[in-house]
């Protein structure tokens, strides 16, 4: 409008009364006042609702089978939840204009009549692109922020890329060579005499760290309840770590496919006391240094 | 749109001599003379590399998988015999060669190619009007889905029966890489194929596209390609994924070089129809049809092309390494020799990211192209929509190893490769923002394609969350590899990208057929199936949150229940998609005769007859108005102009559109 901003913009019928608001405030509250957009506001509130409880129901299938058993799991459940709060009210608004067209709330013309009449030829609305695409940015930007600072903070939780002999951390950690091959994974001790099991045991709150490695072809060494996946791949050796923090039995799982038998490529992560993994170690014949 | 006038004269050219009857060899191809010379060419091959290889390195020789050398050599080369006797039996050699000798095609040998006054029979040869060749893409189209359709429910038969195997490992690991690779080509060409060949070249005005010879080779490659790819189930199979990782697949049987010579001649056809696409949407749109009056399917078909063209060749040098390792026992990706299983994805995934856009983004602009048609308002912020498509298009470039997080290539970039991959939503959400904008207080007519709308946006809003989480790195170390991966590219791709194509197809299907989509059991099939793939993928993304990884044939009793629900809902898809084909099957042959605007729209495939006639419009059309020019001035906005002049006390109406 072509009018200068500053004035109070009366009502059709009786003039309001002078207040010092910009005209812009008048405008968001007339369209507020639209019945429709008061509609569409309710069903996106309740979608909102709707998909904030499914994001619990989401983690709560995530910790069915035992997690989460690190910091690590624990970091990438709390992602979860704030990647889903993020997302969760443009994604509402979404479908509450999806919903609210397809119920025809702004009538609709059945199957078996042609339209006839044109609707509103709104051909842009420069408000609309200018908040929509301030929103989605700021949204995904709080979203790389957020997934920058998680993602050191898990890097740095499963010691990264840094050697075990050059952590930071007090503890000294356990360090398994992990070796892939088709279709079993076998896990070595080299800090314990080299004893070699098809299972994998852990001491708990105490850091492991995995040298992984395949003999044939690539595979990908995943920790399920632990949230650590790393490929294993032929000549080359890639590092993961994480520290339990769970007593009990956990799932490690080949999660690429590696040929005929990658569905049985499976095994059991039992994480135990210092005391238990230290008398476990020399029933399996290795040396323990405490 | 338009309004037609005739604005030049031929001008006098000499034409070249006319040697014989007008197509010369071309009179007597067609396809099963391909299919002969396709065979018989294969079997010479076969043969005589057989006892060339035979002769040179002897009996004993092995490849670096310990598998007979000689038999790869002559097995690959078989399959190129194949390709090159059924392109030669269906008549593609046949313009290079007169060329070669001098002899240039004529008017009359051209009218002949692109089915002038022919039956039924130019279906069946190189044909080069583009109107045969869109029906013949969706032909192929159809079949393709059918194939993968069957392998999909094989796939979900083996997962729904926990307590045992139905499959041995072998069959069920090569129906999964085959179900993978043929879906995908066949989404690749669910819209560029039938919809970009047939309407783009309409709707820009033009009376073919720029290279019509190109235009046949394209979709004969395609089919000369579908062949060695099918026959891997009865050669070992693929057993590999559609991904077929390197070095797994080196010991899978001969059955991977159909797979790798399918791909590598895909890609060609791939190339040859995105150079034609480009062409004819730059350089052939109608007087008048400015950038800014083009409409917006033929910006989509424009973008999918434009990647089409940069990146298939990154997945056809892959697999030309990967058959040289097998064949030439090069090591471009065998380990032990030195080579590298990274290499190997990244080519892969350079071609295997953008190549999702390939599928979505046509389907995406093809929804928005006939959304304005079914609420009569203009689309929203169409400038919006473009910068959308072109954003994705750039940013498709730069996102590819989100796919590789998890394979310890290089820890360090998976912070920028994060980064780019979340922001790619924002280009994507300005084609949301359009779609809502458009629908925003307009009355849905409430046919099959505007249903489709529905469907996709809705799968596209859950396909969309899902990817958030899988683009965040920390929670992608759980979810990589998982179920949950597989239901979220299932909800891009057939979610977003087969129901878009539905919803597609059902709107042009009257232009391109003549008849109109039966409404009613298209849209039984069209809800059946939409049903269905809610309950299939809900609950895979149950197995998947749960821990369940991808491409296995047994797993723990924990993701039985999610199993079970996601075959049935498989089987309802099925069921779906069936009702949905006797849709087409039966409409083609018994439906309505549609009208020469069959919707109501203003794009210029609208403003010629229905059947469109050969060489499309009597007259080239001149645009003088943009594409969705619908609409009756908006209340609200008067009501603001009337509140306007009371305050003012002005008198003068402000002229809105």
């Amino acid at each position: 409008m072509s009018t200068t901003d500053e004035r109070p913009l009366a009502s059709a019928d009786e003039p309001e009364s002078p207040t010092n608001r910009p005209r812009s405030m008048h405008l968001v509250k007339q369209w507020l006042q639209r019945p429709y957009v008061r509609r569409l506001l309710w069903i996106t509130v309740a979608i909102t609702a709707v998909i904030i409880a499914l994001s619990f129901v989401m983690v709560g299938f995530m910790n069915m089978s035992g997690g989460p058993g690190s910091a690590i799991m624990n970091e990438i459940e709390k992602t979860m939840f704030v990647l889903t709060f993020t997302c969760a009210p443009l994604m509402a608004g979404t479908l509450a204009v999806l919903t609210y067209s397809w119920w025809g709330g702004w009538g609709s013309v059945a199957s078996g009549d042609e339209p006839t009449s044109d609707g509103p030829a709104i051909q842009t609305n420069g408000v609309a692109v200018v908040t929509w695409i301030t929103v989605c940015s700021v949204l995904a930007a709080f979203l790389v922020v957020w997934g920058l600072v998680e993602l050191a903070t898990i890097t740095s939780d499963s010691y990264g890329s840094v050697p075990a002999n050059q952590q930071p951390n007090s503890a000294k950690p356990v360090v398994v060579n992990v070796t892939g091959q088709q279709w079993l994974w076998s896990f070595d001790y080299p800090d314990s005499g080299n004893i070699k099991s098809a299972q994998l045991v852990l001491p708990i709150n105490v850091p492991a760290y995995f040298n992984v490695t395949s003999l044939d072809v690539v595979h990908s060494f995943w920790v399920v309840e632990e949230g650590v996946k790393i490929d294993a791949n032929p000549g080359a050796i890639t590092n993961t770590g994480f520290t339990p923090t769970k007593l009990g039995t956990f799932n490690v799982r080949c999660a690429e496919l590696c040929g005929l038998h990658h569905a049985y490529m499976e095994t059991k992560l039992t994480v135990v006391t210092q005391e238990q993994f230290t008398s476990w170690i020399r029933e399996q014949g290795g040396t323990t240094t405490s | 749109m338009s309004t037609a006038v005739a604005i030049h004269e031929q001008a006098h050219v000499p034409q070249p001599k006319q040697i014989s009857n007008p197509g010369g060899f071309l009179r007597r191809t067609n396809f099963l003379t391909a299919l002969v010379s396709g065979v018989v060419t294969a079997a010479i091959f076969w043969f005589a590399t057989d006892k060339i290889t035979s002769a040179v390195t002897g009996p004993g020789a092995t490849n670096n998988m310990s598998l007979p050398s000689g038999l790869n050599i002559s097995i690959t080369m078989m399959y190129i015999g194949w390709v090159l006797g059924f392109m030669a039996g269906i008549g593609a050699f046949a313009g290079p060669i007169r060329w070669f000798l001098g002899h240039d095609l004529t008017h009359a040998d051209a009218e002949y190619m692109a089915g002038k006054d022919m039956g039924r029979e130019k279906f069946w040869k190189f044909t080069t009007d583009h109107k045969v060749v869109g029906i013949q893409y969706l032909v192929v189209t159809l079949i393709l889905f059918g194939f993968g359709g069957l392998l999909a429910m094989l796939i979900r038969t083996e997962l729904g029966a926990t307590w045992t195997e139905v499959f041995n490992p072998n069959f069920y690991n090569s129906i999964i890489g085959t179900h993978g690779i043929v879906m995908i080509i066949a989404m690749i060409i669910v819209i560029s194929g039938p919809i970009g060949n047939f309407i783009v070249p309409i709707m820009c005005g033009a009376r073919d596209m720029a290279f019509p010879r190109l235009n046949a080779l394209s979709i004969w490659l395609l089919i000369a390609a579908i062949p060695p790819l099918v026959s891997n189930l009865l050669m070992g199979g693929i057993r590999d994924g559609w991904t077929v990782y390197q070095p797994l697949a080196d010991q899978a049987p001969i059955g991977m070089i159909g797979y790798q010579v399918c791909i590598i001649t895909f890609a060609f056809s791939t190339g040859i129809a995105s150079v034609n696409l480009i062409t004819t949407i730059v350089r052939m749109r109608a007087a008048g049809m400015t950038w800014s009056r083009t409409p917006i399917l033929v910006y989509g078909i424009l973008g999918s092309a434009i990647m089409g063209l940069v990146w298939f060749p990154m997945y056809q040098y892959s697999q030309i390494l990967a058959l040289s390792d097998r064949t030439l026992l090069t090591s471009f990706f065998v380990p032990a020799s030195g080579g590298s299983v990274w290499l190997y994805e990244n080519l892969f995934w350079l071609l295997g990211h953008p190549e999702v856009y390939v599928i979505v983004i046509p389907a995406t602009a093809g929804v928005l192209e006939y959304l304005p048609v079914f609420v009569r308002k203009p689309l929203f912020s169409y400038k919006l929509a473009v910068a959308g498509i072109f954003g994705v298009v750039g940013l498709s470039a730069v996102v590819w190893v989100h796919h590789m997080y998890m394979t310890g290539w290089a820890p360090q970039s998976n912070y920028p490769f994060m980064m780019s991959t979340e922001m790619i939503s924002i280009p994507f959400s300005f084609l949301v923002l359009v779609m809502l904008g458009t629908m925003w207080r307009g009355m849905p007519w409430k046919r099959l394609p505007m249903m489709a709308v529905y469907a996709v946006v809705w799968n596209k809003v859950i396909g969309g969350i899902t990817g958030v989480y899988l683009s965040d790195t920390p929670v992608d170390q759980y979810m990589h590899g998982s179920m949950f991966v597989v239901a979220h590219f299932h909800y891009m791709l057939m979610g977003a990208g087969l129901f878009g194509a539905m919803g597609v197809i059902s709107y042009f299907f009257p232009k391109m057929i003549g008849r109109y989509l039966d409404e009613f059991w298209g849209s039984v099939g069209f809800w059946t199936a939409f049903a269905g793939f809610q309950v299939t993928f809900m609950s895979m993304f149950v197995a998947g949150l749960q821990g369940m990884p991808r491409r296995v044939l047994q797993f723990d009793s924990l993701f039985n229940i999610s199993n079970w629900i996601s075959t049935i809902g498989a089987y309802v898809i099925g069921i779906g998609m069936l009702i949905f084909l006797y849709a087409i099957v039966d409409s083609w042959r018994n439906g309505i005769i549609a009208p020469d605007n069959p919707w109501g729209g203003k794009t210029l495939e609208n403003f010629t007859s229905t059947p469109v006639p050969h060489e499309n419009f009597p007259v080239l059309p001149v645009v003088t108005s943009g594409p969705y020019d619908f609409g009756t001035p908006d209340p609200y906005e008067l009501a603001d102009d009337a509140i306007m002049r009371k305050t003012e006390g002005a008198e003068k109406v402000s002229a809105r559109s």
